[in-house]
């Protein structure tokens, strides 16, 4: 099966928002909202050495996805290519996947008012293509391929030319969208925009450790007092109960 | 027959007013009661089956796998599921709307709730009789209930207090209404509120279904009517307020009745009373 993997060059990225663009009429996404963005890090080192670097953002596909187990309906999952996908069909717009995310690749769409995020152009793969942001980008600093094809352009940038995932000690969730670029300058990207630790939301805790065990119990009780009920009455038999 | 010669606690009765109030019917519920209560079990049957399954996050489901396969497999796909899910429900709180609309001044009533699901003094001893007689701890004669009893009227509490919870929360989650944060918290207050009836339904439904002292009450969900000697057995205080009324209606429709009733038990024998203390 395949490893889709996307693999972006900061150094050749011009940050010309092309792929912002070509994401957005590709799927329609309403304005003030992104399936993929293009950001610039803080100003880093002293005068006259300052040093700074383009981030391509977007849902990274993530091998251990963080944000698939706390969506109670099941909308979000991954699916055979590795792929994070959302089935809107099922997404009842909960947010509990969005602040699980350590990369904040999810939003909720206002006018779905249902979750969306990138899916490496899913239909597009399918029809044998490239992702939309992948065929635009203007200084072709953009691969997409299965990383477990060996011969593929984006094994190659990432068992052999080191292509790094934007990952902590803390946060490894193992994202399939690689960055190549001078070590300081990925360094730098991973300082200015490091992944934080997945979150549940406060109704999504209250739910695990309070409601849950709390409905379980009640169910139970009430089921383990019927039982008693059921038991005593078959001892003492039916005889007691005649009108 | 006065009035006061309707006993104000049971008495021991013959054999032959035993039977002769078994076989006389006396009405407890309205067509549209009874029709509400079975469309009503059939979609919380259906509403919790298929809103079981829809919990499939590892995280918060209370259903096994196996379960979730079946379901979705019946449905196809999750989205019919949902779906599914998603219109019985509407359809079920449009019906609950007809109901609370025309039914209001009938059933919503301050008095009727009162009686109908208040818990008085006798109400809470039963309670404690009634569990302590299932435990085996206790012969106590049950305290005299009204035309719910105690369980039935908890039941009623903890269904009055979590349907709006069920329905409100089962409209934001559709519409996806308000921000998602709300609907976060809807998707949380619906599982618990439905875990609060289900709780419920448990006793409700082995009681009106397995429990043998209860038959009659499970068959007048069907036919509308219990017979007179179950009432008297176990709704006394119900029982004796139908007495009275059909007494005072009597007299007013025909004075010279009173003279001659011998249908009553202890009718007539104004000494067999015992006060109920
Ligand atoms: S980047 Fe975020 S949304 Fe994408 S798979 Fe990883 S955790 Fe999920
Ligand atoms: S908002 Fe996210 S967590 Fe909630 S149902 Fe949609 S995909 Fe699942």
């Amino acid at each position: 099966m395949a490893r889709y993997a996307m693999v972006t060059d900061l150094r050749k990225c011009v940050a010309c928002q092309a792929c912002t663009v070509a994401c957005s009429a590709e799927w329609a996404v309403p304005a003030g909202h992104a399936r993929t963005h293009v950001r610039t890090t803080p100003l880093a080192g002293s005068f006259p050495n300052l040093t700074s670097s383009p981030v391509v953002g977007q849902c990274n596909q993530c091998d251990h996805p963080p944000c698939v187990e706390p969506c109670p309906s099941g909308a979000t999952y991954q699916d055979a290519g590795g792929i994070v996908r959302v089935d809107t069909d099922v997404c009842i717009g909960c947010g509990f996947c969005v602040d699980a995310c350590p990369y904040e690749a999810r939003f909720i769409n206002p006018r779905t008012k249902k979750v969306d995020k990138c899916d490496f152009c899913r239909p597009r793969i399918e029809r044998g293509e490239v992702p939309a942001c992948v065929a635009t980008c203007t200084a072709h600093a953009k691969y997409f391929g299965d990383l477990e094809d060996r011969n593929s352009e984006v094994s190659r940038l990432v068992f052999r030319d080191g292509a790094r995932r934007m990952e902590t000690r803390t946060v490894a969730v193992g994202p399939n969208v690689f960055y190549l670029g001078r070590p300081e300058h990925l360094d730098l990207v991973l300082s200015s925009y490091p992944p934080r630790p997945p979150r549940l939301l406060t109704a999504g805790a209250a739910w695990t450790r309070l409601l849950k065990p709390l409905v379980l119990a009640m169910v139970g009780m009430t089921f383990a007092g019927q039982a008693v009920a059921f038991f005593t009455q078959l001892h003492k038999g039916e005889g007691d109960f005649e009108e | 027959m006065r009035s006061d010669a309707i006993p104000l606690a049971p008495v021991p009765l013959t054999a032959d007013e035993a039977e002769t109030m078994l076989q006389r019917q006396i009405k407890k519920h309205h067509v549209a009661i009874i029709l509400l209560h079975w469309f009503n079990a059939a979609t919380w049957i259906l509403e919790v089956a298929t809103g079981a399954a829809l919990i499939s996050s590892r995280l918060f489901r209370v259903a096994p796998d196996w379960y979730l396969a079946i379901v979705n497999g019946l449905f196809g796909t999750r989205g019919n599921l949902l779906r599914f899910h998603v219109a019985l429900g509407l359809v079920w709180i449009g019906v609950f709307l007809v109901y609370g609309i025309f039914g209001f001044r009938t059933y919503l009533r301050g008095e009727v709730l009162k009686k109908e699901i208040a818990l008085d003094r006798d109400d809470v001893r039963w309670l404690v009789v009634r569990a302590l007689r299932i435990l085996g701890r206790s012969d106590e004669a049950l305290p005299l209930q009204g035309v719910y009893n105690a369980g039935q009227k908890l039941f009623s509490m903890v269904v009055y207090a979590m349907l709006p919870v069920v329905m409100v929360t089962g409209v934001i989650m559709a519409f996806r209404l308000f921000s998602p944060w709300v609907v976060g918290w809807a998707v949380v207050l619906h599982f618990g509120a439905v875990g609060a009836v289900v709780a419920g339904l448990v006793i409700h439904v082995y009681m009106g279904a397995v429990f043998p002292e209860e038959k009659p009450a499970f068959f007048s969900m069907f036919t509308g009517s219990v017979n007179e000697l179950f009432a008297y057995n176990h709704h006394f205080k119900w029982w004796r307020e139908m007495k009275t009324e059909q007494l005072a209606w009597d007299r007013q429709r025909e004075p010279a009745a009173e003279i001659a009733r011998p249908e009553t038990p202890a009718g007539g024998e104004g000494d067999a009373q015992e006060p109920s203390t």
